[in-house]
C-alpha cells in the first residue's frame, strides 16, 4: 500500500491566546486541587490567580508549574525514602496576565544570582585540585 | 486456535476528544454500507428552531466553525437525545436524537449558525482515521459511558465509573474501586501500565493518580516513542492527547486533541504517529492492539439513539444532573468513532455489539488479570470486552483479532 500523506494544519491554526474552554477550566481547577494537596513547599504562588486565567496559554502555563510541582515532590519522597532529606526546593513562579506577582520572580532572580558559602567553597576546591 | 491473541502482550488505548462518530466515520457507509453512517438521501434530519428540518451535510471544517464549543453538559445532551418536545422525567421518553440543532440554537440564537451542529467530514478530508477504520476493526455501537462531558466519561476509561458524577469535577471520593492501573500495577505478579500524556504543560486530566503515583504511572509522549522504539512498552498504555495551544520545548504546538475549536488535523498527524510509532517496530506491531476513541461527542450530530444500560451504584441527584431528575447511569451517551488496530484483524471489520468506555477497565482487567475479585462498578462489570482473553476456547464470532496469519498489507502514514 503506498504511503498515505496526512495533511498538516496550517501555522495560522496556532493560537495560545484563544479564550479557555470549559474542559481546560477544569483541568486548571483540577490542578489547583492537586497544588493543595501538596506539601507547602511545593506550591506555586499561583493560588491567588487561578481565577485570571483567561486563555489556553495562561492555563498551559499554570498547569505546567503544577505538574513540574508534583514531579519535584515525587522526587524528594523518593529521596526521603532512599536516605537523607532533600534541600528545600525554590516554589515554582508562574506568571499569569497582569495579576501575577513580578516581585517572586525578581526575588528568585535575585537568588539565584547571589553566591552562597557553599558555593565559593566549592569553586575553591576545584581550584585547589587544579 | 487464535495466534493474534496469542501473540498479544501490549493493549493502547488513545482517547480523543469531543466528536460524534456520524461527524468523523458516518460518510464510510458510502464506501462499506456494513458502517452505521449517513449518506445523502437518508431519513435523518433534526428540526431548526422554525421545525424545518436539517439535514446532515458534508460541509465540516478542520476549525473555525463550531464556535461557541457545542454544548455538552448533562441538560444539554438530554435535549440532543431526546429533543425538545420531551421533558426529563416524563414518561415513556424514547430517545430520537432531535435535538443537536435546538440545543446549538439556544447557545447563540443563531439560525444558520445552530446548523452547522449538523456537518460531518467526507472521508477524504481525514485520510488517518478514515484509512483505520476501513483498514481495521470499527465499532458501530460504541457509546459515551455518560451523556455528559468529558472528566466524568475519562472516569469510565480509568475506574469504570465516575463515581455517581455527571460533570467536569475530578475529585472522586475514596472509595474500594480502584482505576485499572492501580489493579495492574499491584497484581501479584505485577503487570506494568502507564499513561502517556503528551507533556508536562499540557498534563494529564488524570491528576488523581499523578499525585498517587508519579512517576511510575506516568510518562510524556516523547518517552511513549522512545518506548516504542526500545521496545520497552508497559502491558497497559493509555494516551492522552495535547489538550491546548501552547509552547514547548521544540517551539509552538497545536492542540491536537480534535476538541472544538482545535484543528482537526494535527489530531489527524497525532493518531498516525501513535500508529506509526508501534507499527514502526515490528516485534512491537506484532503484539499489540490499539484502540482509538473519543471521551465523548461534544454536542455534535448522531443519527443513533443510545440504548439502556444496567444501573451504576451510584446516581447522581436532580441537582447534579441540571435537570431536575435523577440519573441512575442507566443510559449511555452519545455514539463516539472507536476502531480497534492490529495486523491480526482483517481489513473491512464492522463490529456491531454495544460497548461503552467501561469497556476498557473491563477488557483490560479481564485480558491482563484474568477472575479479578475486587470491587468493580456494575457498569463494567456488565460492559462487554473488545479483547477476549487468552488461552481457553476462543469464541470466533467474538474475536476480532482473528486471523491466522499476520497482515503484511498494513497502511502507513507519511509522518
Amino acid at each position: 500500500m503506498a504511503l498515505i500523506p496526512v495533511p498538516k494544519p496550517p501555522k495560522n491554526a496556532y493560537d495560545p491566546d484563544r479564550p479557555v474552554g470549559s474542559l481546560l477550566k477544569s483541568q486548571v481547577d483540577h490542578m489547583r486541587e492537586a497544588e493543595s494537596k501538596l506539601p507547602l513547599r511545593y506550591r506555586s504562588q499561583i493560588e491567588t490567580y487561578v481565577k485570571a486565567v483567561r486563555t489556553e496559554g495562561e492555563a498551559a502555563r499554570y498547569i505546567q508549574a503544577v505538574t513540574r510541582a508534583i514531579h519535584l515532590a515525587h522526587e524528594a519522597a523518593e529521596r526521603d525514602r532512599r536516605g537523607p532529606r532533600p534541600a528545600p526546593v525554590a516554589k515554582p513562579a508562574v506568571r499569569i496576565g497582569a495579576a501575577s506577582d513580578e516581585s517572586v520572580e525578581r526575588k528568585q532572580k535575585r537568588a539565584r544570582k547571589r553566591p552562597t558559602s557553599k558555593s565559593k567553597k566549592g569553586t575553591g576546591a576545584r581550584r585547589r585540585r587544579k | 486456535m487464535a495466534p493474534g491473541l496469542d501473540k498479544l502482550q501490549h493493549i493502547v488505548v488513545l482517547m480523543m476528544e469531543n466528536r460524534s462518530f456520524d461527524h468523523m466515520l458516518g460518510s464510510l457507509k458510502t464506501v462499506n454500507p456494513n458502517i452505521d453512517g449517513y449518506v445523502d438521501g437518508d431519513p435523518y434530519s433534526n428540526p431548526d428552531a422554525n421545525n424545518k428540518p436539517v439535514k446532515p451535510q458534508p460541509s465540516a471544517k478542520f476549525q473555525g466553525q463550531l464556535q461557541p464549543d457545542p454544548d455538552h453538559h448533562f441538560p444539554a445532551v438530554d435535549l440532543q437525545i431526546f429533543g425538545k418536545d420531551s421533558a426529563p422525567g416524563a414518561s415513556n421518553r424514547q430517545p430520537n436524537m432531535q435535538g443537536f440543532v435546538a440545543s446549538y440554537f439556544n447557545q447563540q440564537r443563531n439560525l444558520a449558525h445552530s446548523q452547522m451542529i449538523m456537518y460531518y467530514f467526507p472521508k477524504e478530508n481525514l485520510p488517518v482515521l478514515t484509512t483505520l477504520a476501513l483498514e481495521f476493526a470499527v465499532f458501530n455501537r460504541w457509546f459515551a459511558s455518560i451523556p455528559g462531558p468529558t472528566i466524568c466519561n475519562r472516569a469510565f476509561a480509568h475506574y469504570g465509573t465516575s463515581f455517581g458524577r455527571v460533570d467536569l469535577n475530578p475529585i472522586y471520593p475514596p472509595g474500594t474501586i480502584k482505576s485499572v492501573y492501580s489493579r495492574l500495577i499491584n497484581a501479584d505478579p505485577k503487570r506494568t501500565a502507564k499513561v502517556y500524556y503528551y507533556d508536562t504543560t499540557s498534563s494529564t486530566m488524570e491528576v488523581a493518580n499523578l499525585l498517587q503515583n508519579e512517576p511510575e504511572l506516568f510518562g510524556t509522549f516523547k518517552q511513549f516513542l522512545e518506548d516504542c522504539d526500545n521496545g520497552d512498552l508497559p502491558d497497559y498504555s493509555f494516551i492522552e492527547p495535547n489538550y491546548s495551544d501552547h509552547q514547548g520545548d521544540s517551539g509552538a504546538l497545536i492542540a491536537n486533541d480534535q476538541h472544538p475549536d482545535h484543528n482537526v488535523r494535527a489530531g489527524e498527524i497525532f493518531i498516525a504517529e501513535v500508529y506509526q510509532a508501534i507499527k514502526n517496530n515490528p516485534q512491537l506491531w506484532e503484539s499489540t492492539a490499539l484502540l482509538i476513541t473519543y471521551d465523548e461527542h461534544g454536542g455534535i450530530f448522531d443519527h443513533v439513539p443510545p440504548p439502556n444500560c444496567v444501573a451504576d451504584k451510584f446516581k447522581a441527584t436532580g441537582n447534579d444532573t441540571g435537570v431536575g431528575v435523577d440519573f441512575h447511569f442507566d443510559r449511555l451517551g452519545v455514539r463516539v468513532p472507536t476502531i480497534l488496530v492490529s495486523p491480526w484483524i482483517p481489513a473491512g471489520k464492522v463490529e456491531n455489539r454495544v460497548f461503552d468506555h467501561a469497556s476498557i477497565p473491563a477488557t483490560i482487567t479481564k485480558f491482563f488479570l484474568g477472575d479479578y475479585s475486587a470491587d468493580r462498578s456494575p457498569r463494567e462489570i456488565n460492559a462487554d470486552i473488545f479483547i477476549e482473553p487468552q488461552g481457553g476456547a476462543v469464541d470466533p464470532a467474538r474475536n476480532l483479532l482473528s486471523l491466522d496469519a499476520m497482515r503484511t498489507d498494513c497502511p502507513d502514514f507519511d509522518v
